[in-house]
């Protein structure tokens, strides 16, 4: 095992090889960057590229751009409130308010370490997870998978704001996003369901469109009414010492950045779930880390935390996430479908032999990921106080380029104009919510959840019977869900009540 | 005197009108345009796959070698793209689409939003065959048709959805050969393929072509095949010759239509008959292709022409069907 993990590095060194990396790296910090234009079509068409290609090369290209564009998508959302990704929407929460104060410069920092750490951590998590990857996997059945959804939605509790009308506000925000993701053709019976007669409407509602929607196009209304740039009146003297300051943030809070990391890595092996629910359930776990009812108070308005969260769990899951196609041959998302393409393009068979004989092309691959995230943080902090200033530009300067990405991005999931009219439907949803202090993050999970759990519930039901409830890892899971929801109570009771308002998130 | 002078002037407008034709006649139909190929589903599918490589060695076969580019109009099962296709793009042979297989058997079922008739569309032919197989888990003991008829344990088979092959075929297994089969709804087939691994399902059906990798690793066998045969499965017992029940045989090689028409390319109905002969020719020409054989092999994807007739004489024969068949057909198939 050392000697293909030794192996894989050596690969990853060969000029080539690291040339087309370096080339990779590059595209996907534009595609991480630009919001809508994901990893998965990227990878789609860089396909052609790699026709002349060896393995050897060909995966340090097309893994090194996928595994950096949440790195770079976290910027975007820092930056302007944007989520560069579908996968960065989290950092979002606290980010953007830190670069509103004025502190683009030390969210970024953080946002970046720490993503690296996760990047690291997932790389590792691959690494060392690699022997004992398949029984990982199969331990999970559709029941639990069922279990670990409802566990990923108790994080609506956390995610709400504080007192018995945010919780009220946060579980009717959730609802109302389960409910949105039933819109389609249901999956059991092929019933068309909040269609209106719309053909649009027949494969649900994509992600992009709406969660760009929900959360950009408030911000860039708040923008335009403020009338100045997005860090405000704020002086931006010392952006280098912000930096400073956000990198150390992370190893400040480098327990919190790990436990994040871990959550990211092991939702990331779920085929389904992925990056969407991680950067929730880490966010989630990072709000709860708050030991006042003030602190907890001041999530969603700038906590650090709340960006290193997110900002560790979307990169750790990158490598997790390589593994339903390596070990089984079986992509779990587009974009993996897509990299499984590739795979046979190269006469490759993803599936146990990547375990075996090919491992060290295994472990280049972690190597790919570890050693892109390094290069591609260390560019970003060299530009990272060009960057911040953007936050400095006159808001009606960057309004026009800001929404035109926006439209452009929610254009990209489906070619249709009906995906502009979504991202404004839900932008206005979106205006209303952070009026109404109707909290969106528990919107999102709702939507992202919603139809996977009952799929999950149908399938466990038709294959098991009742007998699925009495399993003992759901048993288990379902123990650690009511922790997870009761928790919040518990340590309420040990803080003092002061505040009564629930926060806009 | 005066009438003689209009008509003459009306031939000289006409030989006018007619003078660029007569010129363009001598260069070929294709030379200096672009050819858009749509496509009917999302990127990363087989649809998508077959498109960008038909997209890579067309424009080869086609005199005056135009440039070939791929296009996204997902959703709603392909309809959208088809609808499009079919009452807005102009029928000038620069556009064709590859739309989805099931679109006679939508038309049949009267699905909502269909807004075609699919015997009307230019048919340019199909790329592939998409043969059918049940797929059973290789350590259980059931190797042959009779072996899961003697099954006592229902069979639990992975699958989609209703919409799909994977339920749709087993399904009428179910109804009319009397096997023992129950159907687990998983989001995706990779979810469903997840569960055959950790032996949560029994197995599950689905295009050859996406099964062959497991078969060939030994996860599965396969047991019985639809109507439609590639090499390879020529030896698996068929679907309508295990029932005696008529009905059933006409349901079964309805739902097989499908099957032939694995990748189907259409233009817009009204396209110049000259582009239709020439793309034809193409796409017959282009499967025998031997770069593109070999490239598609590394796919695991077969390229097999089916001539524009053959999709036609499928597509009517859907079409066809006295309402009573078309009720009882609605009763497993959905769209």
């Amino acid at each position: 095992m050392w000697d293909a993990f030794i192996g894989g590095l050596l690969i990853n060194l060969q000029f080539n090889s690291f040339l087309y990396m370096l080339v990779g790296c590059a595209i996907g910090f534009w595609v991480g960057i630009l919001p809508g234009l994901g990893g998965g079509t990227t990878l789609a068409l860089m396909l052609p590229f790699i026709y002349k290609m060896s393995p050897e090369e060909a995966f340090p290209f097309l893994l090194g751009m996928h595994s950096v564009v949440a790195t770079t998508g976290d910027i975007t959302s820092v930056l302007f409130g944007i989520p560069g990704e579908a996968t960065t929407v989290a950092t979002i929460v606290d980010g953007y308010p830190l670069a509103k104060k004025g502190e683009a410069g030390r969210a970024l920092g953080a946002v970046l370490m720490s993503s690296l750490v996760g990047a690291l951590f997932g790389a590792s998590f691959l690494a060392f997870t690699i022997p004992i990857v398949r029984p990982l996997v199969l331990a999970f059945g559709s029941p639990e998978m069922f279990m670990l959804i409802i566990l990923g939605l108790t994080c609506i509790s956390t995610l709400s704001g504080h007192g018995k009308r945010g919780l009220m506000l946060g579980l009717m925000s959730g609802a109302f996003g389960f409910m949105i993701s039933l819109v389609g053709q249901d999956r059991q019976a092929g019933v068309l369901r909040f269609t209106f007669g719309q053909l649009y409407l027949w494969n649900g509602l994509s992600i992009i469109p709406v969660m760009v929607g929900l959360f950009a196009i408030p911000e860039i209304v708040d923008l335009a009414v403020r009338g100045t740039a997005i860090a405000g009146n704020v002086q931006l003297g010392k952006l280098g010492k912000g930096v400073r300051e956000g990198i150390k943030d992370t190893f400040r809070h480098f327990w919190l950045t790990v436990r994040c990391s871990i959550i990211g890595s092991l939702i990331g092996i779920l085929p389904g779930l992925g990056g969407g629910v991680a950067q929730w359930v880490s966010y989630a776990h990072a709000t709860q880390s708050a030991k006042t009812e003030e602190e907890r108070a001041n999530f969603g308005k700038g906590d650090i935390r709340g960006v290193l969260g997110p900002g560790a769990a979307n990169n750790s899951k990158e490598g997790a996430g390589l593994i339903p196609t390596v070990a089984f041959g079986i992509p779990a998302g587009s974009g993996m479908a897509i990299l499984m393409g590739a795979f046979f393009l190269l006469g490759l068979v993803p599936g146990p032999d990547m375990l075996t004989k090919h491992l060290k092309l295994t472990y280049s691959m972690v190597w790919t990921i570890a050693i892109s995230n390094v290069i591609i943080v260390a560019v970003c902090l060299l530009f990272i106080n060009r960057l911040a200033k953007l936050t400095t530009i006159r808001g009606n300067l960057m309004i026009p380029i800001v929404l035109l990405l926006c439209f452009i991005g929610a254009y990209t999931s489906n070619n249709d104009i009906a995906d502009l009219i979504v991202l404004m439907v839900f932008g206005g949803i979106g205006y209303f919510m952070v009026k109404y202090r109707f909290p969106r993050p528990p919107f999102i999970l709702g939507f992202i959840l919603g139809k996977l759990a009952e799929t999950y519930l149908y399938s466990s039901a038709t294959r098991y019977g009742a007998a699925w409830l009495l399993r003992p890892k759901v048993l288990i899971i379902l123990a650690i869900a009511v922790a997870f929801a009761v928790y919040p109570f518990i340590q309420k009771r040990f803080r003092k009540e002061v505040l009564s308002e629930p926060d806009k998130i | 005197m005066k009438r003689w002078g209009w008509v003459f002037a009306g031939v000289l407008f006409l030989d006018v009108l007619c003078f660029p034709f007569t010129i363009q006649a001598a260069a070929p139909f294709y030379e200096g345009k672009t050819l858009k190929i749509i496509v009917g589903h999302g990127a990363g599918g087989g649809y998508d796959r077959m498109a960008r490589l038909m997209a890579k060695y067309l424009p080869k076969y086609i005199p005056g070698k135009p440039v070939a580019l791929v296009e996204f109009v997902p959703g709603a099962s392909g309809l959208i793209a088809a609808n499009q296709i079919y009452n807005i793009t102009k029928p000038d042979g620069l556009t064709i689409v590859t739309v989805d297989r099931g679109l006679p058997i939508a038309q049949l079922l009267k699905a909502e939003g269909v807004r075609f008739d699919a015997a009307k569309f230019s048919w340019i032919g199909s790329a592939a065959v998409e043969a059918t197989v049940l797929c059973i888990r290789s350590d259980l003991p059931y190797k042959t048709f009779e072996d899961l008829l003697r099954a006592k344990e229902p069979l639990h088979l992975g699958s989609v959805g209703p919409a799909n092959t994977s339920h749709q075929f087993p399904i009428l297994l179910k109804e009319f050969l009397g096997l023992k089969i129950n159907l687990v709804i998983y989001p995706a087939s990779a979810e469903s393929m997840l569960a055959i691994e950790r032996k949560e399902a029994d197995g599950r059906a689905g295009s050859y072509s996406s099964l062959k990798p497991f078969i060939e690793r030994g996860l599965v066998r396969p047991v019985i095949r639809g109507r439609v045969v590639e090499s390879g499965i020529e030896n698996l017992p068929v679907d309508e010759d295990l029932t005696k029940d008529l009905k059933g045989k006409a349901i079964m090689a309805m739902r097989s239509a499908g099957d032939l028409m694995g990748r189907p390319f259409v233009a817009p109905p009204g396209s110049p008959p000259e582009a239709m002969a020439i793309l034809r020719e193409a796409f017959s020409k282009v499967a025998k292709d031997p770069e593109l054989r070999q490239e598609a092999e590394k796919f695991m994807m077969t390229v097999e022409y089916v001539p524009a007739e053959e999709c036609l004489k499928v597509v009517n024969f859907v079409l066809s069907q006295p309402d009573d068949i078309a009720r009882e057909f609605s009763k497993y198939i959905k769209f």
